[in-house]
């Protein structure tokens, strides 16, 4: 039966088998494009400063370290706040408990951070590593008077691990919209945390 | 004679064109050259100039600060006039047997309900893709085919195919074309009111330059979807045909979409950083062109090889 003879209301096999066919050529392209999102997303350039090494994603800006920070980056693509990743390494009196270590760093984030709230924290094990976790909220503050934005609200999740005389914190720091869609990929970076 | 009777007003038919039967009078007016065709043509892409133009000097001078209901109007209206100059500018080339309005309105409101229910959803909150697509110029390209491209060239072919393309009123190959003109407007309207939204509306002048080039674009790439599907409903074509059209739709709108986006080349000098928001558009704006030619060309040898059959 040749197509141009169909009833108008009638669609033949062939037909059918060309809209499988569409659409198992659209989902290869979208699998095809997840594959490449994921293979952007992971890529990594290695850093390593104080005895600790961890992967960062490529492409994100790295800003100078401050205080006891020894790596601040940023994704330049991130809507609202920029999505952060940090790692401080604090000195603490080498028998000082995990408690001690949360509550000065509780402490100074209260003090840096406007409109700092913790909203849960607990014991963790972080791929094999005993650690502290701590989730929290808090305000991004610009102190640029005429900077004409509204301020974002930014989450954030420290992991606090003890090491001798050190607490290594490594820190999240997100867009409100934005943190639970970027967590996986902060705890890809968390993977790659050695000290 | 034939016992077939005229599609226009029922008199007895005497000759066949496309799918359906005219009587002599009405198959001469149906084949008869309409050179105001072309100038209802160029009259309308002359409209839309001077839309553009006073949106532009408006902007110029009164620098509106839009929030809230005027923002969302704004936008709207922006919108929708490229996206209403463009339907009747692809619905006036149906010159053999015009679309029924309501069929032609239908599928731009399925365009339009595809890109914000799915489309927008699936770019921006699955996929992400502003998070990742501009890390590299490879990665850009691939990502505006593979994933923008196809999703919206999908859902333009989705919205002729699941509606109006088993109907009697898809009866000729040129119909494909002006459907999925229609779906591809509706879904650009979408992305143009959410640009508007989006932006805050700053910039009007600019962004209606953009939106007149993204809906001709979306409404070109979906025109190849359209053919494709045209000639799939009335010729026997091999089970690859419709995937093919398809996947050129979507490597047009990837590569429409990947020179828009060096609309944000940026420089940096002595004085800050500094933008160019023409380069990428101009780059762009060649292809819609381009795609729109042939697109024009294919409707006009569908119609000469419909009249040869008659």
């Amino acid at each position: 039966m040749n197509a141009s003879s169909l009833p108008s209301k009638t669609i033949s096999t062939g037909y059918r088998f060309a809209d499988w066919a569409v659409i198992a050529v659209t989902v290869v392209a979208l699998l095809a494009g997840w594959l490449t999102k994921n293979s952007v997303e992971n890529r990594s350039i290695p850093f390593e400063g104080s005895g600790i090494s961890a992967q960062t994603p490529q492409g994100w800006l790295m800003t100078n370290a401050q205080g006891n920070e020894i790596l601040h980056v940023t994704d330049p693509l991130s809507s609202g706040f920029g999505t952060t990743y940090s790692i401080e390494n604090i000195p603490v009196a080498s028998d000082a408990t995990v408690g001690q270590a949360v509550s000065l760093l509780t402490l100074q984030r209260g003090q840096a951070l406007t409109a700092y709230r913790v909203l849960e924290q607990k014991q963790v094990t972080v791929f094999g590593q005993a650690a502290y976790e701590i989730g929290y909220v808090f305000v991004e503050s610009n102190p640029n008077l005429t900077y004409n934005q509204i301020p974002n609200i930014v989450r954030g999740l420290d992991y606090i691990f003890l090491n001798g005389d050190h607490a290594i914190v490594a820190t999240y720091w997100a867009d409100e919209n934005a943190f639970e869609s970027d967590l996986g990929r902060f705890q890809g970076f968390l993977s790659t945390l050695k000290f | 004679m034939s016992d077939q009777v005229c599609c226009i007003r029922g008199d007895p038919a005497s000759s066949m064109i496309g799918k359906r039967w005219f009587c002599g009078k009405h198959s001469q007016s149906a084949t008869r050259e309409r050179p105001h065709t072309w100038r209802i043509s160029i009259l309308l892409v002359v409209g839309l100039v001077v839309f553009v133009g006073i949106v532009y000097m408006l902007d110029l001078v009164l620098h509106p600060a839009l929030t809230g209901a005027g923002l969302i109007l704004a936008g709207v209206l922006l919108a929708l006039v490229p996206a209403f100059i463009w339907l009747v500018f692809f619905y006036i080339q149906d010159r053999l047997e015009p679309e029924p309005k309501g069929y032609i309105l239908g599928v731009f409101l399925l365009g339009a309900l595809l890109a914000s229910a799915v489309g927008i959803p699936l770019v921006d909150n699955i996929f992400h893709v502003s998070k990742w697509i501009y890390a590299d110029t490879a990665t850009t390209i691939l990502g505006s085919i593979l994933v923008v491209g196809f999703i919206q060239e999908f859902l333009k072919y989705a919205a002729v195919r699941y509606s109006v393309y088993p109907s009697a009123e898809f009866d000729e190959a040129t119909d494909g074309v002006i459907y999925a003109t229609a779906a591809g407007l509706g879904y650009a309207t979408v992305l143009n009111i959410q640009f508007v939204i989006a932006n805050g509306g700053v910039a009007l002048g600019s962004s209606v330059i953009r939106m007149v080039v993204v809906a001709l674009a979306q409404a070109s790439f979906a025109g190849i979807t359209g053919y494709f599907l045209g000639r799939a409903r009335f010729e026997k074509k091999p089970w690859w045909w419709m995937p093919f059209g398809l996947s050129l739709a979507a490597v047009g709108n990837g590569l429409f979409n990947w020179l828009r986006g060096l609309i944000v080349q940026r420089g940096v000098s002595l004085t800050g950083a500094s933008t160019n928001p023409w380069m990428g558009l101009v780059f762009a704006s060649v292809v819609a062109l381009f795609t729109l030619g042939l697109i024009l060309w294919l409707i006009r040898r569908n119609i000469r090889t419909a009249l040869a059959e008659k």
